[in-house]
C-alpha cells in the first residue's frame, strides 16, 4: 500500500473515525484505525463495536486530486499515535506507505515516522445493512433533532433503554423521544419515506451525540436505514454504524399530560436568564431547586433559598397567565436544558398542579415539547 | 480567685456518672441499695447482656457486657432488671441542667457523661471546689454518684475522672503526665480500643509512656491519622474544644442489633432490617431530618464487620424508602455466610426545609395522590402556626408511650437535643 494524501483531508476523516475508537475496548485490533487504499481512493474506519464510523476520501474532488495511489491496500494502525502524528505533520501532503510486512512509513517534509501496523484482514467486518427502507432527513434538521432531545437521556445505568433515544417513524413523521424519568424532551419531524413503513427503535444517546458532532452543518440529504438492530446513517463520504438497544422503550404518550390547570406565557430568553440567576443560590447536589409561584398582574416569582447561603427573589413579568394559582418547585438544571432546547422568542408553560409534570412549548409550534417532573418540598 | 485559674490554657471537668442506670434505680427505690444490681437487655435472649451494675454486683466480678448467665453463676443473688430508658433520660437531663450552672460550655458526650470547660468559672471558687459542689449537687439533689475529672484539657480529664471511683475528685495537671499516666498500660488509655492496642502491642508499644516516645512516622503508618493524634495525647496535649454544639449536630442516625441466633436465610434477615428500618425512620422522623445517604453494617458470624452505603438521588426518611434501599445494599454486598449483626445508618442529613424529591415520570401519582393532604397541612400551619400539624412519626419521643427498646444494646443521644431551651430552636410559629 502506498499513498500520497492531502493532509488536511487526512486529519479532518482521522478525526472523524477517531470518534467512535475507544481505548477500553476487549478487542485489542479496535485501538486502531483501518486504513484501505483502492483505486477510488482512501477509505478510513474506526469502531468500538458499539459505534462504527467509515471516512471515505475520494481520489478527486471538483476536477482537485486529493490522493494519488500509487499501490491499493490496507493496513490498521495505532488510532492514538496515528491520530497525534497527523495532526503534526510539517506539510500539507503525507505519503504513507507499508514496507516490508506491516512496517508503516509516515513522510511529510522532513519528517518520517515508522508505525508497527496490525494486518488489516484482522479488523472485524462492520455491520453488513441491507439497504432496503431508506428514509431521508436534511442533516441540519437531524442535528437539531439529536440536540433536543439527547440531553435528555438517563445517564444512570439502573434503566439501561432509557440511556437511549426514542425514534418512532410512522404515516411519514419522525418522533424522537428522551427520558431519564425526571423530564422528557420530544420532537417531531416530516420525513421524506415510504408512508407504509414504521419503525420504533431505542438509539444510545451516546451513537447521536458522536453522529452529530460529525455532520457538516448543511440540508444535504442523509440515509437513514434501520435493521432490527442496526442502524446506519449515510452521508457524503461518511457511514456511521450504530448499534441499537434492545428492549422495550416505555410508552410515555399516556404520561403526557394533554390537559391543563395553568397556562404562562413568557420570554424565553427572559425567563431563561431569571431561572439562571436564581440558580446562582441554589446548592449543587441539592438538585438545583427554585420556586416558581404566580402572583397577581401576571407576575411570575422566581426565587430560591439555601439558608447557609442566602435567597433570591425576583420577577418575570409574564405575557398572560391562565387558570389556576400555582406554587411549584423544580430542578433550574433541567428547566435551562429545556428552554435552550427549544426554539422561539415565546414560550407555553402548561401546569397540571404542584406535584404534575408540566409542559413547556414553543408558543404555536406542536413540534417540540419539554416535560419536567417537579420536586416536591417537605 | 482567679489566681487559682491558668493564665493561658484552660481549665475542663469530666463528670462521668458512676454505673448510671443501676444508681438511677437506686434513686429511684431505694430499698435497691446496697444489693448486686445489674442492668440487662432482654434476660430471655443471647443478648442479654450486663448493660451496667452496681458496685456491690462488681465486687462479686459480675461484669459490664457479660452474658447473663454468668453474671448469675458468679452472684446468685444478683438481681436483674431491664433498663427504663425513661427514668435515665429524666436523670440525665437533670445532671446536664447542674453542670450549665456553672459554666454555659457543657458539652454532653453520653447520657452519663459530659465536659464542662470552667476557664471563666472563677466566680464560682476555684477549680477543685466547682468540681466539689457540682458533685455534691447531683449527689444532694439527684441521689446519684459521680466522677470527676479536673484537668487542663479534654483527654487529660477523662483520664482523671476514670482514676477514682465511685465519687472521685481528680487532678491531672500536664506536670502529672510522666509519673501517673506514662506506667499505664495503653490499653487503660481513652481511645484505644482492643484492636488499637493490638496493634501497639505488635509495635512492641505496651505503656502509655512507650506511646508517647513512639516514633510518629512508625504510627502514622500503623494506626493512620490516629496515630500521631494518639501520642499527642499520651503526652498529656489534647486542643480538642469543649463543644456544646457537638452533640446537637448529629451526623448520622443509625440502629442495630444483634441476632438472637446466626442467620444465613435471607428472608429473615430481611425481616431484621424492615424492623430497622422502622427504627430508624421514626427516629429521623423525631429529629425532623432526612438521609441523604444511606449505610449497612454486616457482622458475619466470624465478626469480620463491612459497612456499604451509597449516596441517594433524593433524601429519604420513611421506613419503606429506607428498607428498599438497605435491601439493595444487602443483596448487592451480602455474602451468604451466617450474620450476627445488621445495622442501617441514615448520614448526610439535611432538614426537611432543604430536603426536596425529585418527582419521578413513572410514578409521580403516587406523590400526586398525597397533595391535597399537604395542601390541607400548609394552610393550616399558614393560619394556625407551624406546629398545629404534623406527621404522625414527627410526635416527639418523650409523649410516645413507652418506646421498645432493650433490643438495642447502646444507646443514642437523641434525647440531648430535645433539653427546653436548646435543640428545637429553628422552629418558629409563623403568625402571619
Amino acid at each position: 500500500m502506498k499513498f500520497i494524501i492531502q493532509r488536511d483531508r487526512l486529519v479532518q476523516s482521522v478525526q472523524d473515525v477517531m470518534k467512535a475508537v475507544t481505548s477500553r475496548t476487549t478487542i485489542p485490533i479496535l485501538t486502531g484505525i483501518k486504513i484501505v487504499a483502492s483505486e477510488e481512493g482512501v477509505t478510513l474506519t474506526g469502531s468500538d463495536s458499539d459505534i462504527s464510523i467509515e471516512s471515505f476520501i475520494p481520489k478527486e474532488e471538483d476536477g482537485d486530486e486529493i490522493v494519488e495511489i500509487k499501490q491499493a491496500g490496507a493496513i490498521v494502525l495505532q488510532a492514538k499515535f496515528f491520530s497525534e502524528i497527523v495532526k503534526k505533520l510539517p506539510t500539507d501532503s503525507v505519503e504513507i506507505s507499508v514496507e516490508n510486512h506491516l512496517q508503516t512509513v509516515i513522510r511529510s517534509g522532513k519528517s518520517e515516522f515508522n508505525l508497527n501496523g496490525l494486518d488489516a484482514e484482522e479488523y472485524p467486518h462492520l455491520p453488513q445493512v441491507e439497504e432496503e427502507n431508506v428514509f431521508k432527513i436534511p442533516t441540519d434538521l437531524l442535528k437539531a433533532m439529536v440536540r433536543q432531545t439527547v440531553f435528555a437521556v438517563s445517564t444512570s445505568e439502573t434503566r439501561p433503554i432509557l440511556t437511549g433515544v426514542n425514534w418512532k417513524v410512522e404515516n411519514g413523521t419522525l418522533t424522537c423521544i428522551a427520558t431519564d424519568s425526571h423530564r422528557l424532551a420530544l420532537r417531531k419531524a416530516q420525513i421524506e419515506t415510504n408512508a407504509s413503513e414504521s419503525y420504533n427503535v431505542v438509539i444510545p444517546g451516546k451513537s447521536l451525540s458522536e453522529l452529530s458532532k460529525i455532520l457538516d452543518d448543511n440540508n444535504d440529504l442523509i440515509d437513514i436505514v434501520i435493521t432490527e438492530n442496526q442502524v446506519l446513517f449515510k452521508a457524503e463520504h461518511l457511514l456511521f454504524f450504530s448499534r441499537l438497544l434492545e428492549g422495550n422503550y416505555p410508552d410515555t404518550s399516556r404520561l403526557i399530560p394533554s390537559d391543563s390547570k395553568t397556562d404562562v406565557v413568557v420570554n424565553t430568553k427572559e425567563f431563561l436568564q431569571a431561572i439562571d440567576r436564581a440558580s446562582l443560590l441554589a446548592k449543587e447536589g441539592r438538585n438545583n431547586v427554585v420556586k416558581l409561584s404566580t402572583i397577581d398582574g401576571g407576575v411570575i416569582e422566581i426565587s430560591s433559598n439555601t439558608p447557609e447561603i442566602g435567597k433570591v427573589v425576583e420577577e418575570v413579568q409574564s405575557k398572560s397567565v391562565e387558570g389556576e394559582e400555582l406554587k411549584i418547585s423544580f430542578s433550574a438544571k433541567f428547566m435551562m436544558d429545556a428552554l435552550k432546547a427549544l426554539e422561539g422568542s415565546e414560550i407555553t408553560i402548561s401546569f397540571t398542579g404542584a406535584m404534575r409534570p408540566f409542559i413547556i412549548k414553543p408558543l404555536n409550534d406542536e413540534s417540540i415539547l419539554q416535560l419536567i417532573l417537579p420536586v416536591r418540598t417537605y | 480567685m482567679k489566681q487559682m485559674y491558668p493564665k493561658n490554657g484552660r481549665v475542663i471537668l469530666h463528670v462521668d456518672m458512676n454505673s448510671f442506670y443501676a444508681s438511677v434505680e437506686m434513686a429511684f427505690d431505694p430499698t435497691l441499695k446496697g444489693k448486686p444490681l445489674a442492668i440487662a437487655g432482654n434476660p430471655e435472649e443471647r443478648r442479654g447482656i450486663i448493660v451496667t451494675c452496681s458496685y456491690e454486683a462488681r465486687s462479686f466480678g459480675v461484669k459490664t457486657t457479660m452474658p447473663l448467665w454468668e453474671a448469675k453463676k458468679l452472684c446468685p443473688q444478683l438481681i436483674i432488671m431491664k433498663p427504663n430508658f425513661e427514668r435515665y433520660r429524666a436523670a440525665s437531663m437533670g445532671m446536664f441542667d447542674i453542670l450549665h450552672e456553672y459554666s454555659s460550655l457543657v458539652e454532653p458526650v453520653s447520657i452519663d457523661e459530659g465536659y464542662v470547660d470552667i476557664t471563666d468559672s472563677y466566680e464560682f471558687g476555684s477549680p477543685i471546689e466547682i468540681a466539689e459542689t457540682i458533685q455534691k449537687q447531683i449527689f444532694q439533689q439527684l441521689d446519684l454518684p459521680c466522677s470527676i475529672g479536673v484537668a487542663p484539657n479534654k483527654f487529660l480529664a477523662k483520664m482523671a475522672s476514670d482514676m477514682k471511683k465511685p465519687m472521685g475528685i481528680t487532678v491531672l495537671r500536664k506536670r502529672d503526665v510522666p509519673h501517673i499516666l506514662w506506667p499505664m498500660q495503653v490499653e487503660e488509655m481513652h481511645g484505644v480500643g482492643r484492636k488499637t492496642g493490638e496493634k501497639l502491642r505488635y509495635l512492641n508499644i505496651a505503656t502509655i509512656g512507650e506511646l508517647a516516645k513512639a516514633d510518629e512516622i512508625v504510627l502514622k503508618a500503623a494506626l493512620g491519622i490516629n496515630g500521631p493524634r494518639l501520642k499527642q495525647k499520651a503526652n498529656g496535649q489534647d486542643l480538642r474544644k469543649v463543644d456544646p454544639e457537638s452533640a446537637s449536630e448529629f451526623k448520622s442516625v443509625g440502629n442495630s442489633t444483634t441476632l438472637p441466633r446466626d442467620v444465613s436465610n435471607q428472608r429473615e434477615l430481611l425481616q431484621v432490617f424492615e424492623k430497622l428500618a422502622l427504627q430508624v425512620s421514626s427516629r429521623l422522623k423525631r429529629k425532623k431530618v432526612m438521609a441523604v445517604s444511606l449505610g449497612i453494617t454486616i457482622r458475619y458470624k466470624d465478626r469480620r464487620t463491612i459497612t456499604r452505603s451509597r449516596k441517594l438521588k433524593n433524601p429519604i426518611q420513611q421506613d419503606e424508602e429506607i428498607y428498599k434501599m438497605a435491601k439493595e445494599l444487602f443483596i448487592k454486598h451480602w455474602n451468604g455466610n451466617a450474620v450476627r449483626l445488621l445495622g442501617i445508618t441514615g448520614t448526610d442529613l439535611v432538614e426537611p426545609e432543604q430536603a426536596v424529591k425529585q418527582l419521578d415520570l413513572f410514578s409521580f401519582e403516587k406523590d400526586a395522590k398525597k397533595e391535597p393532604l399537604f395542601q390541607t397541612m400548609d394552610l393550616l400551619r399558614k393560619k394556625y402556626g407551624a406546629k398545629i400539624i404534623d406527621n404522625a412519626g414527627a410526635l416527639s419521643e418523650m409523649k410516645l408511650t413507652r418506646p421498645k427498646i432493650g433490643t438495642d444494646t447502646s444507646f443514642n443521644k437523641d434525647f440531648l437535643h430535645s433539653r427546653p431551651g436548646r435543640g428545637n430552636k429553628k422552629e418558629k410559629d409563623d403568625i402571619s
